[in-house]
């Protein structure tokens, strides 16, 4: 546990201070609709240092750091320009309000990575180091730089606040004066924040920290202060959760994180649809559920379908009922095959068991914590190979009798399943086409606007 | 005109690494122009093929590369040549290691290169084997110039023999050391020097390991007192530090290939470095 803290406690630390500067500028970049300028910004400070060390710098010195700021704030000025220009043609009547920012975002993206290629082609040496500003490995972070990140970004977050009234009105709608310059300001500190965040973490997870915790925030309060505090809440929670999963569960950290978070978005929408149902259900009776429930039968319908006419492909339901009830399964076997089933289990829980232990010992002979003469080793290695493909062996086995079985499950378990479900959907999205048409447009109305 | 027919007289060679092409050379001397169509400081896995390097490959009589599944791109630059060069699948002529994935994939675990690993280069022992084959292509291509090719190789295996016992010389006293690597890149290396790799710190180039992966790296390192961690220029050099740092380790960067590294300029000089390097980083 000790050393799960010693690995773990910096990278935390690094996604704690993300997760509070990132789930702010996420609510403005959302309400903004430039959902992808974060990639953009850290596409053109990664051409900013490849332009660096093209003269002659090295990477990471002072020279490179400023090449790569004004990279950034050239970024910066021509989002603010272009923002402006669409607003003003929009009021004008003019033909360029057509075009979304998040066209202008993409090919800032697309030619600052063009760019950044051409250049390394050119680059005397180092190209892969410009590459690992954008990958970046959370678990590789220092405690200096979670130091300074977390004052850079302090100071950022004090900017913001002290001039958070055009800010805010700027993003969420508003009067502001000097619309252009604070527009720049906004660029500029966020160009700033993701480039130094990808660093850190790398694109993917940067993206997920700047837009989950405001979409989640989004999803549960209208307020500015609610949507903040609903994301800081599950930026934290998720970088926690995150990191220990990954940590239990032996998986690469960013990528951990970055799927915990789609993990918590979709049970909080979840969520929030079951209260929005209940809702409804309350004022309607259970006829409100009409409509999901014909969706569910529906999708029973189709799986039942899926099994009838292919029965060779893959169906995760029923591989799923079939291991927390195998009988689903060996119902449709014969009494030899049903033999086969469980001899095959048997022999794959045994070697597996042994190949774990074997593995184990092959590390140990490797790191030298065990002796085990040449001629030994040797033959631990073929027998790890040859028993390792005895075990894939039985795995094929039980997929073979799956496979027969499934030709059995076809028309006993398939068609069942596709004619109730069938006629089930049926009626229920009658029902709920009934109940709609019954019910007043009046009441439609207010229903929404409440 | 006397110069265009002496071009044309020699033999032109595309080498799909820099290695390969410093062998090609050393055996074909001035009777062959050889070029690398990849450069060893970019990813060999993710490389697009420039409009220059496909007209090396059109007008190339033979084609040299590592062969396995070292070079994905070059099926599709050779699928639009409608005269293809002689082919040298260069792994033919050593003995690989890392061929033992399971045939029937059911277990979970990483394997990059699922036909054995392809860094065969760094035994200098290969360049042996290497050269022979070369050479007989050659002389396919060119009959008459068979004795040419011949005391060419003949004068690289001397300063390749030579080479070898410096090296073995200054490795010796480190026989049996254990390592951590970045990637999986030294296996044959490690084989040739008596050393042996304990582990690699991204068993995928790319995928970063796990925190629980990393602790029990940590743990094993300081339990049995790894010094060295092996990195190379396309390593993640932010982990290895951490890593080291933890442990007491020392990085120390090899070239995996011929011009990965301003120093490594051609096959002998990239083991002189790499060896310098790693005897200086394994003395007490």
């Amino acid at each position: 546990v000790s050393l799960a803290l010693e690995i773990l406690v910096l990278p935390v630390l690094a996604c704690l201070v993300l997760a509070g500067i990132h789930a702010y500028l996420g609510l403005h970049v959302l309400a903004r609709g430039v959902i992808f300028v974060d990639l953009a910004f850290a596409q053109v400070a990664a051409l900013g240092m490849a332009a660096a060390l093209l003269a002659g710098h090295a990477l990471g010195s002072d020279a490179a750091y400023s090449h790569a700021l004004v990279f950034t704030a050239a970024g910066a000025a021509l989002f603010a320009t272009v923002r402006t220009n669409a607003t003003h043609h929009a009021e004008g009547g003019g033909g360029a309000d057509s075009i979304p920012q998040e066209a202008i975002i993409g090919i800032v993206y697309a030619v600052a990575a063009a760019l950044t290629v051409m250049i390394l082609d050119r680059l005397p040496q180092g190209g892969d180091q410009i590459k690992q500003l954008l990958v970046g490995d959370v678990l590789a972070v220092t405690g200096t730089e979670v130091a300074r990140t977390a004052a850079v970004y302090a100071g950022i977050g004090l900017v913001h606040w002290l001039v958070r009234r055009p800010l805010l009105a700027l993003s969420f709608g508003g009067e502001v004066s000097a619309r252009r310059a604070w527009d720049f300001l906004f660029y500029f500190t966020f160009g700033v924040v993701v480039t130094s965040s990808v660093r850190i973490a790398g694109v993917l997870l940067v993206f997920a920290y700047l837009i989950v915790p405001a979409v989640a925030g989004a999803l549960v309060s209208a307020t500015v202060r609610g949507r903040l505090l609903v994301g800081w809440t599950v930026g934290f929670a998720v970088s926690v959760l995150g990191l220990t999963a990954s940590y239990r569960w032996d998986l690469p950290p960013g990528a951990a994180v970055v799927s915990t978070f789609g993990a918590v978005l979709a049970c909080i929408a979840g969520a929030h649809g079951i209260v929005v149902l209940a809702r409804r259900a309350r004022r309607e009776g259970l006829r409100a559920l009409s409509g999901i429930a014909a969706v569910v039968a529906g999708l029973v319908a189709i799986a039942g379908a899926f099994l009838a006419a292919v029965p060779g492909a893959d169906h995760p339901w029923l591989n799923a009922a079939e291991t927390v009830a195998p009988i689903v399964l060996t119902t449709f076997l014969t009494e030899g095959e049903r033999r086969t089933f469980a001899e095959s289990h048997a022999a794959i829980a045994r070697g597996a068991a042994e190949l774990d232990r074997l593995r184990a010992l092959a590390v140990d002979v490797q790191w030298g914590t065990r002796e085990l003469d040449p001629e030994r080793r040797e033959r631990l290695r073929q027998f790890l190979a040859s028993r390792g493909e005895i075990v894939a062996g039985d795995r094929l086995v039980l997929a073979t009798l799956r496979r027969h079985a499934r030709h059995r499950q076809r028309f006993v378990v398939g068609l069942p399943l596709a004619m109730i479900g069938a006629t089930a959907a049926f009626g229920l999205a009658r029902h709920a086409r009934a109940k709609r048409r019954s019910r007043p447009v009046a009441g439609d109305v207010q229903i929404r606007q409440r | 005109v006397v110069l265009p027919l002496l071009v044309a007289a020699t033999i032109s060679v595309a080498a799909t690494t820099t290695d390969l092409r410093d062998l090609v050379a050393a055996v074909g001397g001035d009777r062959v122009s050889v070029e690398s169509l990849t450069d060893p400081r970019h990813d060999p896995h993710a490389f697009e093929i420039s409009p220059r390097q496909l007209v090396r490959l059109r007008e190339a009589r033979l084609l040299v590369r590592i062969g396995l599944d070292h070079e994905p791109w070059l099926r599709r630059a050779v699928g639009g040549l409608t005269t293809l060069p002689r082919d040298l699948d260069a792994s033919r002529a050593v003995m690989l290691l890392g061929t033992e994935t399971p045939r029937l994939r059911a277990e979970r675990s990483a394997h990059v290169h699922a036909f054995g690993n392809t860094h065969y280069w760094l035994d200098p022992e290969n360049a042996r084997p290497l050269t022979l084959r070369i050479l007989e292509e050659l002389s396919a291509l060119a009959p008459a110039d068979r004795a040419v090719f011949e005391a060419n190789r003949a004068r690289f295996i001397a300063r390749l023999d030579a080479g070898l016992s410096r090296w073995e010389q200054m490795l010796r006293p480190f026989a049996g050391a254990r390592v951590v690597t970045a990637h999986d890149t030294w296996p044959y290396f490690a084989r040739r020097f008596g050393l042996v790799v304990a582990a690699s710190v991204e068993e995928r180039p790319g995928v970063p390991p796990s925190a629980a992966y990393v602790a029990r790296l940590v743990e094993r390192m300081r339990a049995t007192g790894v010094r060295v961690v092996i990195g190379e220029p396309a390593a993640p050099a932010a982990l290895l530090r951490r890593i080291a740092d933890r442990t007491g380790a020392q990085v120390v960067t090899l070239a995996p290939s011929v011009g990965s590294d301003s120093e490594a300029v051609d096959y002998l000089t990239l083991f002189d470095v790499n060896v310098r390097r790693l005897a200086t980083a394994l003395a007490p």
